[in-house]
């Protein structure tokens, strides 16, 4: 790549961008104004609104159709007392009196139509009641203390209109107030009632938090801080992004940039560049904006919030976030190059905000860990990993992990964002190619891909709102319905040849035996990979113990086996050693297509520590069909792999010792090269 | 005589067409361009000319056989062909904030010109073109004419041996037309191999030392205008032209 071609198409880039009045005005001056201005305006006008809420005058009428009844005389002390009491807690809930205005509630004769009064405002809240239940059992109580109350309580009825302002206030404060009286009068007679102490004495709470302020301020930031970071990065990149491909395919000057000597990979890195230099620059002016807001006290930071970061958390996170901001700006010059117009790149950009968003949001949520499946979705689990940075808890696997596959994810869309500079879709009417025109089965290995990752994001989904929630049966019933289905949809969309694509041939008849060294050699193989990863990455016992309980403990023999070993080994490798392993076996060299399927598979078992073991099996599967050119074996093996698994689980005296022996491992691996040696086909028909 | 700069061997190229299907839209073409030589593609609309040109400039990707420019192959070595090869079509357009200078600067930049000689090939060009009065102000404000010798300049910036005209003269007038006729002829002086595609029988007549008429993809003739003459037995180009499309003669 050529320093000097790709600072030079970044300036030109930039250029371009200042050289744009609109768009700086527009983009980048307004929002910089608007954003802290529309926060200064909101907290204003909330400060006014509780105001006018707290000082204005509101009218009630109490309908007493029936003065004499004792229910009533119990009503109307409730209400007085209520109305007594209604100024000092006025503003929230158990709040203490303050200083502040008083709440003033003017009665008002009650009139014939209520509905019609409260719509036109002439009344703010109607009371009315009726009679309670019958009366209670129990002893003599002082009834000039607690009047009637508990023996035939009467029920108050509140009638407002929620859709006033001032009406739906009116009723806040009075039933805050009613409920506060409910609670001294209950108080009052549990103690006429011989009750001896008081009642809040009953349970005594005190409440001791150990998390530092920065820990509890970190919470709080790490929550906001990606969603934040995102929004600002995407808003800023979008204004280059659009120009970046769509816009100069819109002028004529893309096909001009593609007869030059610049390479491909240096348009795109440049276009790269730029996009995040703009996010960068826009995102930096708008925080520093709002910090100078802040300081000027125009606009008051949320709560509890600090804003101030450890300068080595700082870095940690500016590091961090660098494989989220390729993503960001590699996906908006995804669509850029994917849109024919400007307008198109345009409406385009929304769903991917809404999706980024979407996922930057997810640090928000309780219980999210970076010790989770979370670290294998991009952006998501930075802002997890952001979140327990600023609580001071350092991850450092999940964080390199996080990291990794967030990058990773970058790599692919800025590869994939190369491809679309592939000059037939840029500059000819025709995007199509003979696989398109074709379809079927000719389209299936450039559609796989996305049918996997598609399935993937509902299983991920799936795992981890519903997954571990429900009966293990049901959950991997669901789980091979899933596969099944998706496998029975690509075939016939694409029409695909069952036979081949399934590998539904007859094995060399080594295979057999081939299975039968191999799957307990593999199980040996995974325990070894799972000691291996738990080096990096230390199992919690929670976890081996909730394993233990989904392996089915108590379910008889048999269900063990149908839903544990039979049904992965079929829909399993239906989906995987057949649809997958077809549709990617022409596009990847052996060992490519030995390593991408059989890790995808991994993958698949969403959740993290069961990922490097069973992305082993999916190698040796992999490897099985691809040996044997029959996908029978390779069920066979995943059928015995999940039965010894089961076993090793559930019978103690074939439990793996507790320490590891090196030389079984060095064993299991011969016996996987036999295995494999053994299921060599005879003849060239097979797997090709 | 002057050593081939492009060669093309045996090139096809299909699209893929939903309501269409498979469209030949360039069929088994050869020929070859030398240096100080224009060589015309000259043929209709829809006759294959620009996909044979950007087939050459790397932007399309061949479907069957070859092609050179200076021995690098387009599909192996797209960057080479590249950078000694300067494209100008009425499609390529400028960058309408650049001024003259800063779009020339950048074109040399982009197609790797020596870094210590770029300012003063682009003041030469500037001077060159006739630009000097207009380098400092923004393409947008300039006339079509500027902007076209701003466009041509840009196209020869970086000094290559090969250029492709790919139908320039479309949407220009008279004036503007003859004044690039003029500047290509000047760049055929400088010892070019220039590839020049039109659909205007005088264009092709006045500028290009050899002609290749071209029709549903397949080149149907090829040799200079005397050639043509005599195996047609006709004088002007336009009949020529009909005689290789058609089949038909149309002297009466």
């Amino acid at each position: 790549m050529n320093r000097r071609t790709v600072t030079a198409l970044v300036i030109n880039d930039l250029r371009q961008l200042a050289r744009n009045p609109r768009v700086l005005v527009f983009a980048v001056a307004l929002p910089l104004v608007l954003w802290p201005l529309m926060w200064f305006l909101t907290s204003l006008t909330t400060e006014r609104r509780q105001e006018r809420i707290e000082s204005r005058t509101y009218r009630y009428a109490v309908a007493d159709p029936d003065a004499g009844a004792a229910e009533a005389a119990d009503a109307r002390m409730w209400l007085e007392r209520a109305m007594a009491v209604i100024g000092d807690d006025g503003r929230a809930d158990n709040a203490e009196p303050t200083d502040g205005p008083a709440v003033r509630f003017e009665r008002v004769e009650a009139p014939d139509d209520v509905a019609a009064a409260l719509d036109e405002e002439r009344l703010h809240v109607h009371v009315a009641w009726e009679a309670g239940g019958e009366d209670l059992p129990g002893e003599e109580v002082d009834r000039e203390t607690v009047g009637n109350a508990g023996r035939s309580a009467p029920r108050i009825v509140l009638s407002y209109r929620a859709d006033l302002d001032a009406s739906d206030s009116a009723e806040g404060f009075l039933r805050r107030a009613l409920e506060r009286t409910r609670t001294e009068l209950r108080e009052q007679r549990l103690a006429a009632a011989g009750f001896a102490s008081a009642p809040a004495d009953l349970l005594p709470l005190q409440r001791i938090e150990t998390a530092s302020e920065e820990q509890t301020s970190g919470l709080l930031l790490g929550r906001l801080l990606t969603a934040i970071i995102v929004m600002m990065m995407l808003a800023g990149g979008s204004i280059v992004a659009t120009d970046a491909l769509a816009g100069e395919k819109e002028r004529g000057t893309l096909e001009t940039l593609l007869t030059t000597a610049a390479s491909r990979v240096e348009i795109v890195t440049a276009k790269n560049l730029s996009i995040l230099a703009v996010a960068f620059a826009t995102s930096v002016l708008n925080i520093v904006n709002i910090v100078v807001w802040m300081q000027l006290d125009l606009i008051a930071a949320p709560a509890g919030l600090k804003l101030a970061i450890p300068v080595g958390a700082g870095l940690l996170l500016l590091l961090l976030y660098v494989p989220a901001a390729v993503l960001l700006s590699s996906s908006l010059l995804l669509v850029s190059g994917r849109s024919k117009t400007y307008k198109e790149a345009q409406l385009l950009f929304a769903p991917v905000m809404l999706v980024a968003m979407a996922v930057a949001a997810i640090p928000v949520l309780p219980g999210v860990e970076l010790r989770s499946a979370i670290v294998l979705l991009p952006i998501a689990n930075l802002g997890v990993a952001a979140r327990e940075i600023l609580t001071g808890d350092y991850d450092w696997p999940l964080l390199a992990a996080a990291w990794a596959v967030t990058g990773g994810a970058a790599a692919l869309l800025a590869r994939a964002s190369l491809r679309t500079l592939s000059a037939e879709k840029l500059i000819t009417a025709s995007e199509l190619d003979a696989a398109d025109l074709a379809g079927g089965p000719a389209l299936f290995p450039r559609r796989v891909a996305r049918w996997f990752a598609v399935l993937w994001a509902l299983l991920l989904v799936w795992q981890l709102n519903i997954g571990g929630g429900i009966d293990s049966r049901l959950l991997i019933s669901i789980n091979m319905a899933l596969f099944g289905a998706a496998a029975w949809l690509m075939i016939s969309r694409y029409r695909l040849p069952v036979r081949e694509t399934l590998s539904l041939r007859v094995p060399p008849p080594g295979a057999w035996l081939g299975v039968l060294i191999g799957a307990p050699a593999g199980l040996v193989l995974a325990d070894g990979i799972v000691r291996l990863a738990s080096l990096a990455m230390p199992i919690p016992e929670a976890w081996i113990e909730a394993m233990a309980e989904n392996m089915g403990a108590g379910l008889p023999l048999w269900q063990m086996l149908i839903f544990f070993s039979l049904m992965p080994a079929l829909f399993e490798e239906i989906a995987f050693r057949g649809v997958l392993l077809h549709g990617l076996k022409n596009r990847l060299t052996t060992v490519q297509l030995v390593l991408v399927a059989g890790i995808a598979f991994g993958f698949f078992h969403v959740d993290l520590f069961r990922i490097p073991p069973t992305s082993l099996l999916g190698v040796f599967l992999v490897v099985t069909v691809v040996r044997s050119g029959s996908i029978f074996p390779a069920m066979a093996w995943h059928g015995l792999h999940n039965a010894l698994a089961l076993g090793s689980a559930r019978v103690e005296q074939i439990a793996l010792p507790e320490q590891p022996i090196w030389w079984h491992y060095v064993l299991a691996a011969l016996a996987i090269l036999l295995a494999f040696r053994l299921m060599k086909r005879r003849t060239r028909a097979a797997f090709s | 005589m002057s050593t081939v700069q492009v060669e093309v061997q045996s090139l096809s190229k299909n699209f893929f067409d939903q309501s269409r299907g498979e469209v030949k839209a360039v069929q088994e073409v050869n020929f070859e361009c030398r240096g100080s030589e224009i060589f015309g593609l000259l043929g209709a609309n829809g006759a294959g000319k620009t996909t044979t040109l950007r087939m050459i400039s790397t932007v399309l990707q061949p479907t069957a056989g070859t092609a050179r420019v200076l021995g690098h192959d387009v599909v192996s070595d797209p960057v080479e062909v590249r950078r000694n090869l300067g494209f100008y079509s009425a499609s390529t357009a400028l960058y309408p904030r650049l001024t003259a200078r800063e779009t020339l600067t950048l074109f040399a930049r982009v197609n790797k010109y020596p870094a210590e000689r770029t300012r003063s090939r682009v003041e030469e060009m500037i001077e060159r073109f006739g630009l000097g009065d207009y380098a400092g102000a923004r393409i947008e404000k300039l006339s079509s004419g500027m902007k076209q010798k701003v466009s041509i300049a840009r196209t020869v910036v970086h000094d290559p041996p090969v250029l492709i005209f790919d139908e320039p003269t479309v949407g220009l007038d008279v004036l503007n037309a003859l004044d690039l006729q003029k500047a290509i002829q000047e760049l055929r002086e400088d010892g070019k191999a220039i590839l020049f595609s039109t659909h205007i029988m005088s264009e092709a007549e006045r500028l290009c030392d050899r002609i290749a008429i071209i029709d549903k993809g397949r080149i149907r003739a090829c040799d200079d205008l005397e050639g043509l003459r005599a195996a047609t037995s006709q004088h002007y180009l336009e009949d020529i032209f009909v005689h290789y499309v058609t089949g038909n003669d149309t002297t009466a």
